[in-house]
């Protein structure tokens, strides 16, 4: 256990320094986080002006208020991994990588871990410049903060393990990024960026609280608006456990079954 | 194989008033670069201020190159070679001085001298990666306007002569390395150009390929007069393509004249090899030249370029009857080349120490 | 006339290189089906919950997304592709051989790369717009006609000149990754209106990053809102993008050659 230990010692320490030369990069991709929600919360913010200052459950206030929140989630999850995985895989650099110490998926783990904390001191002055310019209206309570860091910590599980699925199936298929944007559609929809999950249309509404994607986006950020019962809190937390379990379980049979396909077929 | 239609144009019109194809006089190009400082003082300091340092990679270079001519430009990394190119080809405004290719200015980027003249580089490749080259010799085509019956035989000749009939229909990234230099240069071929500027083009090339290459660029000359500038590490290339060498160092012209003369000049020394019947004698060799290199039972003597007779003479007669074998050598081309550039160095060296104790 | 053709061969050769991936070039149409499906949903969404946003009825919502898929699907077609490899021909010291060919730099960097499977987009674009203009009802004049076409025309050049100057800038700043990394945060801003955001972001996005006016305008030409003021304007406006745009690229390229200033 202590040698893992000092192996993310190690890890963590070579990705800050790595990470300092990429700072104009990641300065410009913070960008997307930025913009991508103004979008939506722009439109629903002038819908709600149109019926009246507000939609369902939700007033100017709050729809600025649940953006900020799924902006920052939305950075606090990120999981790029599949893109990288398929491009290691098509490069043949995969195996060199399996070769080392540690399973691949511990390198992905603080190389995620080192970007978000590199680029969230200059997202949380761009978000709270959007919760001015729009009167984000927050409702937060304290036990949802605290409930707030086991679903975060749940959701970054989730979002990053489900990543690792589909990156898995790079053993199989060299057309991963297709399957990669069909996945970035559907969470789309369902992840809560279009609207959150109470104003989507019955059906739609239904399959989005069964499917995983609502529980890695929608859910935490609902949380730490303050949008949520005790009830529905822990009903989340709960969905994200199972989701989670599913994943993970789906993961270790995928990448032992790629694994053996990858040295029967071979480098 | 001639020029394609409109460059031949040019040059008939153009070859009584225009001199030679390639004219460089007092040529320089300065570099401004901004000095860069450890250190967070500095770095916003930089913010305000930016301090800059002139390098110069070309000083006061003169030269001509003839028609037809194949003329080598040697120099070590970082002496101007590649610089001294880009300006004649048009890629970089010289600080000052004349240029002029094929009468034209490069810079000015004439459609007629572009249409003239093309760029072969060693380590890079103007062919799309994933088509076949014969697919961007196509749009080569098209972007020099050349018409169909020109193209075809340019293209039949050129395959004839490397060897390119496997190589054409293949993407680029399914060709090994030499078949990639191959086809680099059929397409910067296929517009007929009259002067072509070699970047050291067979950098990484295997043996084989690198003689291949060689020899396509010297029939190549022969067929069409094309006037040939060529850069390289590899002193093969320059023996077997160049009766001229023009040596840069330091941004400023060393030598400009034959490659034989190149090691008369710079190196005036000669090479005698001897093998005495008894290696134990060796030591009466002294007198005859300063022995540098001993092999198992051959010694090399180094004698200057006036003795050398005299010294091969008196050392048969006194040793007579010891010499199992002797040759008379010239140094090796690379040895000239490196005193070449020593020399250079130390000359560079004791100007730059100068310039700071005087400053 | 020359540089038509040249284009004309440039679209064949990269097709010529599409068609043999047959898959690929399905999977990359389904996922533009997809795309600009989901973005409708996305709208459609919006719309039940209430019947305008800032002035603009479903109708006219799709006529502008179906604006917004045109200029993304033209845009990936002619010259996005080609801003990319050009931008690596910076740092790989490969755009040597684009400058010393004997034709505009400007147009070689810009359109080398024709990708004609992109066209998807603008189809799905064009149907957009036809059914929503069905759905308002009223015909289409045609002034109305002409003034999308000539203010389309103008939100093409705009994005163009957007994409030229962010490229432009790989001269100076070689080794930044993806300087389009700026174009591809605000390009999602163009699926709404212009009008309906904030202050800071509409006025960026109808000057320095001109996405916002690019897609809105010409939406609001065909869906007859437009006064001859704005088509004016527009014109205009564009007139001096492309005028600035284009003396940027030669200062990029008189900077790359070390013209000193």
């Amino acid at each position: 256990m202590s040698g893992l230990l000092r192996m993310y010692r190690v890890l963590f320490v070579a990705n800050f320094q790595a990470a300092t030369q990429y700072r104009v990069q990641s300065v410009l991709w913070l960008l997307f986080a930025v913009i991508r929600p103004v979008v939506f919360l722009a439109a629903w913010s002038a819908a709600a002006k149109a019926q009246g200052g507000s939609i369902g459950d939700f007033t100017v206030g709050d729809f600025a208020a649940y953006y900020v929140c799924l902006s920052l989630v939305s950075q606090l999850t990120m999981a790029w991994d599949a893109y990288d995985f398929e491009y290691d895989v098509r490069q043949g650099k995969l195996a060199p990588k399996l070769l080392r110490p540690l399973h691949p998926l511990h390198y992905a783990v603080v190389s995620n871990i080192v970007y978000k904390v590199m680029t969230l001191p200059a997202l949380l002055p761009a978000l709270v410049l959007i919760a001015w310019t729009f009167q984000a209206h927050f409702q937060t309570q304290l036990w949802q903060l605290a409930v707030f860091v086991p679903s975060i910590v749940l959701a970054m599980t989730l979002r990053f393990v489900f990543g690792w699925v589909l990156a898995a199936l790079a053993f199989w298929t060299t057309r991963l990024h297709a399957i990669m944007h069909l996945y970035d559609r559907v969470s789309f929809i369902f992840a809560g960026q279009i609207a959150p999950l109470s104003l989507l249309p019955g059906p739609l509404a239904v399959l989005g609280y069964a499917l995983p994607f609502a529980y890695m986006l929608w859910a935490p950020s609902e949380i730490l608006r303050g949008g949520v019962t005790f009830d529905q809190a822990m009903l989340i937390l709960l969905a994200q456990l199972v989701w989670l379990g599913l994943s993970w379980l789906a993961f270790v049979a995928v990448w032992r079954m790629g694994l053996r396909e990858f040295s029967a077929v071979g480098a | 194989m001639r020029a394609s239609g409109r460059s031949s144009r040019v040059y008939v019109t153009l070859s009584a008033a225009m001199g030679p194809p390639i004219y460089v006089r007092n040529l320089t190009k300065v570099f401004r670069v901004h000095e860069r400082e450890e250190g967070l003082a500095a770095t916003l300091r930089s913010l305000f201020k930016r301090t800059f340092k002139d390098v110069p990679a070309v000083q006061d270079v003169t030269f001509e190159i003839g028609e037809g001519e194949v003329v080598g430009f040697l120099g070590p990394n970082g002496a101007g070679k590649t610089t001294t190119l880009k300006m004649l080809s048009g890629l970089l405004y010289p600080t000052s001085g004349e240029v002029r290719v094929l009468g034209m200015t490069p810079s000015h980027r004439d459609r007629q001298l572009l249409s003239a003249i093309t760029l072969v580089m060693g380590n890079r490749s103007q062919l799309v990666w994933d088509i076949p080259a014969a697919d961007s010799m196509r749009v080569l085509q098209e972007i020099f306007q050349l018409p169909e019956d020109r193209y075809r035989q340019t293209v039949d000749e050129l395959t004839e002569l490397l060897d390119l009939e496997p190589l054409l229909h293949k993407p680029i990234r399914n060709l090994s390395l030499g078949e990639r230099m191959k086809v680099e240069f059929a397409a910067a071929l296929i517009h007929g150009p009259r002067v072509l500027f070699l970047d050291e083009p067979t950098i990484g090339l295997d043996v084989t390929m690198q003689s291949r290459i060689r020899r396509f660029v010297a029939e190549y000359n022969r067929r069409t007069g094309a006037t040939v500038l060529l850069t390289s590490h590899y002193m093969d290339d320059v023996v077997a393509l160049c009766k001229r060498v023009v040596v840069i160092h330091h941004g400023r012209l060393l030598y400009d004249g034959a490659l034989t003369g190149l090691a008369e000049r710079m190196a005036p020394y000669k090479l005698i090899r001897v093998t005495l019947r008894d290696a134990a004698l060796n030591s009466l060799l002294e007198p005859y030249g300063e022995p540098i290199e001993r092999e198992e039972n051959r010694v090399t003597l180094r004698v200057s370029r006036e003795d050398a007779p005299d010294s091969t003479a008196r050392l048969i007669q006194d040793l007579r009857g010891q010499v199992l074998d002797l040759t008379l050598e010239d140094p090796a081309i690379e040895e000239v080349i490196d005193r070449v550039f020593n020399q250079a160095e130390e000359l560079h060296q004791a100007e730059s120490q100068l310039l700071a104790a005087t400053s | 006339m020359r540089y038509l053709r040249l284009l004309a061969i440039f679209a064949r050769t990269e097709l010529q290189f599409a068609a043999e991936y047959r898959v690929n070039l399905l999977l990359d149409l389904f996922e533009e089906l997809i795309i600009v499906v989901t973005s409708f949903g996305a709208v459609l969404i919006l719309f039940t919950h209430t019947g305008v946003i800032n002035g603009w009825t479903l109708p006219q919502m799709t006529v502008l997304l179906g604006v917004y898929y045109i200029l993304q699907g033209a845009n990936s077609v002619l010259f996005e592709t080609s801003f990319e490899r050009f931008m690596e021909h910076v740092r790989l010291g490969t755009l040597d051989f684009i400058l010393i060919k004997p034709a505009n730099s400007q147009f070689l960097a810009s359109a080398r790369h024709v990708q004609v499977a992109q066209a998807g987009q603008v189809v799905l674009g064009l149907v957009m717009i036809g059914f929503g203009i069905a759905q308002i009802g009223v015909g289409v004049g045609v002034r109305q006609g002409l003034a999308f076409v000539v203010t389309l025309a103008c939100g093409l050049a705009l994005v163009y000149c957007l994409l030229l100057v962010l490229s432009t800038l790989a001269f100076w700043f070689v080794r930044v990754e993806n300087l389009l990394a700026i174009f591809w945060a605000f390009v999602d801003a163009g699926r709404f209106p212009v009008d309906v955001y904030p202050g800071w972001l509409r006025i960026t996005l109808s000057t320095i990053v001109p996405i916002g006016i690019a897609v809105t305008v010409p939406a609001q030409a065909i869906a007859g809102r437009l006064d001859t003021l704005g088509l004016v304007s527009m014109v205009g406006g564009t007139v001096l993008v492309w005028g600035f745009a284009g003396w940027f690229w030669k200062q990029g390229l008189r900077n790359y050659s070390g013209a000193s200033a």
